[in-house]
């Protein structure tokens, strides 16, 4: 009797796992706001197509992983993924071309980084969701302690200054923990300061811009709360909802929280404006999430249709209306989103602005080593001319060997 | 006899060896060929500061963890030991933090440490204490430091357990020898108790040191090697090398160093066992 | 005047003799408490979890974070996962290191050829697994057994065979030879009498075996971690890890993934209590 009760458990757990044969994705995304709409999405696609659909959410850190194993090895274990745009011309080689070229709606600077090469090749992914860094500011404060919008970054010191000391709050929050973090913190102060990290084959992080900028960074740091150097966005975030922050650099994903009154104390206080500039006009790093297909995906067709449908101007005002940037002019210019998101305009003016990381392969390697130094600058380890220094020097490295070598 | 006749035990052991040789040794002989490919991996072990940094950062973290380990796993079982009551109770609770899965101990200190919401610095600000500057896992230098606290909390117990049945196993009769002699017990526990337990004081030592070379688990959870470099170990590097950088090649290179460092344990462990 | 004085000597005694135990109950809590601190996490509601004076006892408790977990949420999937490879893996791993170790304990080898073939077996355990993921992955991909349970059980079973032979040949050595001689005179077959007399006899130490496996199955992070991609093979341990780094940290549900993950190795190693010391140093300090 119990041979027989195992016999059907067994042959009932076999069937389940043959199932019957159907439409199926699995999409893979950034755990956290960025994925999100694209999981509602994909879930709203699954049942209106009858198709199974599987989400596989992964933290910032190990999504990259995860998909480049996949990618590199074509497994085909994912369908859809989803990356942010400096993964792009690591990944390029081993995803599937679209089929047609995006129409025109969507804002240029968003184009350009899903094209192989650059700007000017192939397109392999379509821009989702449309993030470009801008600045956040205390508006109720500034207006307080009499202070113009912060143009330039001496605004911001002298701003941190004076409301650091006036209202005993962090001027100022950054986040200077390595690798993406901090890097990503530093690259507006660098452009604006008119330095660069590299330049062709070489890097020229340590110019006397860029040093100039990291000391100006430091500055900055002093009104930043103690262990910044280990902050990541979310401590940078929290600092401006408890209202314990008065300015930061910050990404659109994060302007709902600020109104949101279940999760801020600062509800309207903040204004999101375009990123201060110094020497050069200032300008805010790209961030754009992707939808791609891996070459090694077994349900490409259905991947395609389902990337194309997400990001037709329809589904991309859902999506928006969730939460996510979108990245089609029409949907940053449609007036009753703008009466319901305050921060369009500004959001808007910095995509279209906004510049992206080095467009390298060896990006992840670069940031790795950039970030290192510059947290280690951030932290007193290091004098910022030394710091700079030695990452021009293993950036260098990174670049020669790879010129090189070419990749297994 | 026919000295070139297979031993009548091979048959029994021949199928444990085909799947090591398939899943140890053939993968090895494959990360030969990784490594190999390209000469430059090799020399540029020699001039990576990465690793370098990451190379004294897991001694010192080895060295230290496993000291602090050993004296307080040492103290804690003579202190059981000694105990009239309630040694077994003691000797179980001890324990626990050692069985949890490394990544459910890890995530537990992720709770702990974080500076604004986290229950230490919570506790000791509700305790009247300044915790500004305590930033823990998260500061360039304190990371490190605790790091090794939580590789502490979790496997002093290793220690403990393994020192306390060395304890149990020594005979009597020593003991009470010297005690007649009117021995101290400071000099009972040097001239007695620490000549016999050293075996077992040296399998625990070099058991443990295997695994913090290796350590990956719980740093991967705490600070991803983090901040700036301050918590990069040999594996996290490895890790990141061979799969967020894409290069094999190196990572190979790089995991026959910290194979060559084991093997010097593994030696050490091998005759110490063979000694008890 | 003299009582008093020695009443008070009394009392510093015992004082004295109470010394050693606040330090033993100091060590108990250090511990302890963070396990308990998880705990708490996993049962108290959001606004509770992260309140100023830590709630170290007297919040409101809620199973809502166990049930967001695991009723639909993927660490059901997870928790499947992980049941269905500690099983497998430790099975397959007893089922070819028994008679390895059977076969090093019990037959004549020349020039020491079983202590060298053990020696060597253990040796691999010994590989720290960082050297050897990237081959391993790289193979897997070539069979086709990424991202699946078999793929991943075939390594768990390579990791967990040196220690079955070595705690297994030890337990073999304890029992008498005679007794399956006499079996084999009886007209019993060598495998017979393995199966038949031998392994009864050593069921407990086959018992603790098999717990080790379970458990070191049930941990393992690393190659979990490289060698899955989806729910369809994805681990307790790494569908936690998945959800510590992301921006909102969903702290009440982790934790209770956390907890339940731990669970079954305390019951295990509660089980096996006896054999915890030889287990934990590869069989070389005998209980």
């Amino acid at each position: 009797m119990r041979n027989v009760a195992l016999a059907l458990f067994l042959a009932a757990f076999l069937l389940s796992c043959s199932g019957t044969p159907q439409r199926s994705l699995t999409i893979a995304v950034n755990a956290g706001v960025e994925g999100t709409a694209l999981k509602a999405a994909a879930r709203q696609w699954g049942q209106a197509n009858h198709a199974r659909i599987e989400v596989v959410e992964l933290p910032y850190a190990n999504l990259f992983e995860k998909e480049q194993l996949d990618l590199t090895s074509r497994t085909g274990a994912y369908d859809v993924i989803m990356l942010d745009d400096p993964w792009f011309p690591r990944m390029a080689a081993d995803l599937a071309r679209l089929p047609r070229d995006p129409d025109s709606d969507f804002v240029s600077t968003c184009l350009e980084v899903c094209r192989h090469p650059y700007k000017t090749g192939a397109y392999l992914a379509l821009p989702y969701v449309g993030n470009a860094q801008l600045f956040f500011y205390r508006k109720d404060l500034f207006e307080k302690y009499r202070l113009g919008a912060p143009k330039t970054w001496d605004d911001v010191l002298v701003a941190a200054k004076k409301i650091g000391e006036g209202e005993k709050i962090y001027g100022y929050v950054m986040r200077a923990a390595p690798g993406n973090a901090v890097v990503a913190d530093f690259m507006p102060l660098l452009w604006a300061f008119g330095g660069g990290v590299m330049e062709g084959n070489r890097a020229i992080c340590n110019s006397p811009p860029a040093v100039e900028a990291l000391r100006f960074m430091l500055e900055l740091g002093k009104y930043s709360p103690p262990g910044y150097a280990g902050f990541n966005a979310d401590e940078v975030s929290a600092h401006l909802l408890q209202g314990t922050a008065a300015m930061s650099i910050n990404w659109p994903a994060w302007i709902a929280a600020m109104d949101d009154p279940a999760k801020s104390k600062v509800v309207g206080k903040i204004e999101f404006s375009q990123m201060p500039g110094e020497r050069d006009p200032g300008v805010g790093e790209l961030g754009a999430w992707l939808v791609a297909v891996p070459a090694g995906s077994k349900h490409a067709a259905d991947a395609f249709e389902f990337i194309y449908w997400a990001t037709e101007p329809a589904q991309m005002k859902q999506a928006a209306l969730r939460g996510n940037p979108p990245t089609r002019r029409s949907i940053f210019q449609s007036p009753d989103l703008i009466a319901k998101f305050r921060s369009y305009p500004a959001q808007l003016a910095s995509l279209e602005s906004a510049r992206p990381r080095p467009r390298t392969a060896e990006w992840n390697e670069i940031e790795n080593s950039f970030g290192i130094y510059l947290s280690k600058a951030n932290d007193g380890a290091m004098d910022p001319r030394a710091a700079l220094n030695a990452a021009a020097d293993s950036i260098q490295k990174i670049l020669e060997r790879n010129e090189s070598a070419t990749h297994p | 006899m026919n000295r070139r006749r297979i031993p009548e035990g091979f048959p029994w052991v021949l199928p444990s060896l085909l799947v090591l040789l398939a899943l140890s040794i053939y993968p090895l002989i494959y990360s030969v060929k990784l490594a190999a490919a390209d000469r430059g991996n090799f020399t540029r072990l020699f001039t990576d500061r990465l690793f370098l940094t990451a190379s004294i950062q897991t001694i010192v973290l080895t060295i230290a963890a496993l000291a602090i380990e050993f004296f307080l796993g040492l103290a804690l079982a003579l202190l059981v030991d000694s105990l009239a009551r309630g040694r077994m109770f003691f000797r179980t609770a001890l324990l626990i933090p050692m069985l949890l899965p490394p990544v459910v101990a890890a995530v537990a200190w992720r709770l702990i440490y974080n500076p604004q919401f986290g229950v230490l610095n919570g506790t000791l600000r509700w305790l009247g204490f300044h915790t500004a500057h305590l930033t823990w896992t998260s500061g360039e230098s304190s990371a490190l430091a605790s790091v090794i606290l939580v590789d502490v909390w979790e496997w002093t117990p290793f220690l403990f357990l393994l020192l306390s049945a060395g304890l149990q196993a020594i005979p009597p009769e020593p003991l009470e020898a010297a005690r007649v002699d009117g021995a101290g017990a400071w000099r009972i526990f040097r001239d007695v108790t620490l000549p016999l337990l050293k075996p077992t004081i040296v399998l625990a030592l070099l058991l443990r040191a295997m695994d913090l070379v290796r350590i990956f688990d719980q740093i991967f959870i705490l600070t991803q090697g983090g901040p700036g470099t301050a918590t990069e170990t040999v594996s996290l590097y490895i890790y990141r090398t061979a799969f967020r950088f894409s290069n094999f090649g190196y990572a190979a290179a790089m995991s026959f160093v910290l194979l060559a460092a084991t093997m010097l344990f593994s030696r050490g462990l091998l005759r110490a066992m063979r000694a008890r | 005047m003299m009582r008093a004085r020695s009443g008070w000597r009394e009392a510093a005694r015992k004082a004295a003799a109470l010394l050693p135990y606040l330090a033993a109950v100091a060590a108990v809590f250090i511990a302890l408490a963070p396990v308990y601190w998880l705990l708490t996490i996993s049962l108290k509601r959001e606004v509770d979890q992260f309140a100023y004076p830590p709630q170290w006892i007297g919040f409101t408790a809620t199973l809502e974070h166990y049930r967001d977990a695991f009723a639909g949420g993927s660490f059901a999937a997870y928790f499947e996962n992980s049941v269905l490879l500690a099983a497998i893996s430790t099975i397959a791993a007893l089922a070819i290191g028994v008679p390895a170790a059977y076969g090093l304990a019990r037959f004549e080898w020349p020039r020491q050829w079983d202590h060298r073939i053990a020696d060597w077996i253990l040796s691999t355990r010994m590989l720290p697994p960082i050297v050897t993921i990237v081959p391993l992955f790289l193979m897997l991909r070539q069979a086709r057994l990424l991202n699946s349970l078999i793929g991943l059980a075939i390594v768990y079973t390579g990791f967990n065979l040196p220690f079955v032979v070595w705690m297994m040949r030890g337990f073999f050595e304890e029992v008498p030879k005679e007794i399956e001689e006499a079996a084999m005179l009886d007209g019993e077959s060598r495998s017979g009498a393995l199966l038949r007399i031998v392994l009864p006899l050593v069921r407990p130490g086959l018992a603790a075996t098999a717990v080790f496996c379970l458990v070191v199955a049930w941990n393992e992070f690393l190659f979990a971690l490289i060698l899955t991609q989806t729910e369809a093979a994805m681990t307790l341990p790494v569908g936690i890890a998945s959800r510590v780094t992301q921006y909102e940290i969903k702290w009440g549900a982790m934790s209770a993934a956390g907890v339940v993950a731990m669970i079954p190795v305390l019951v295990f190693a509660a089980a096996a209590q006896k054999y915890l010391v030889r287990g934990l140093s590869l069989g070389a300090v005998k209980g």
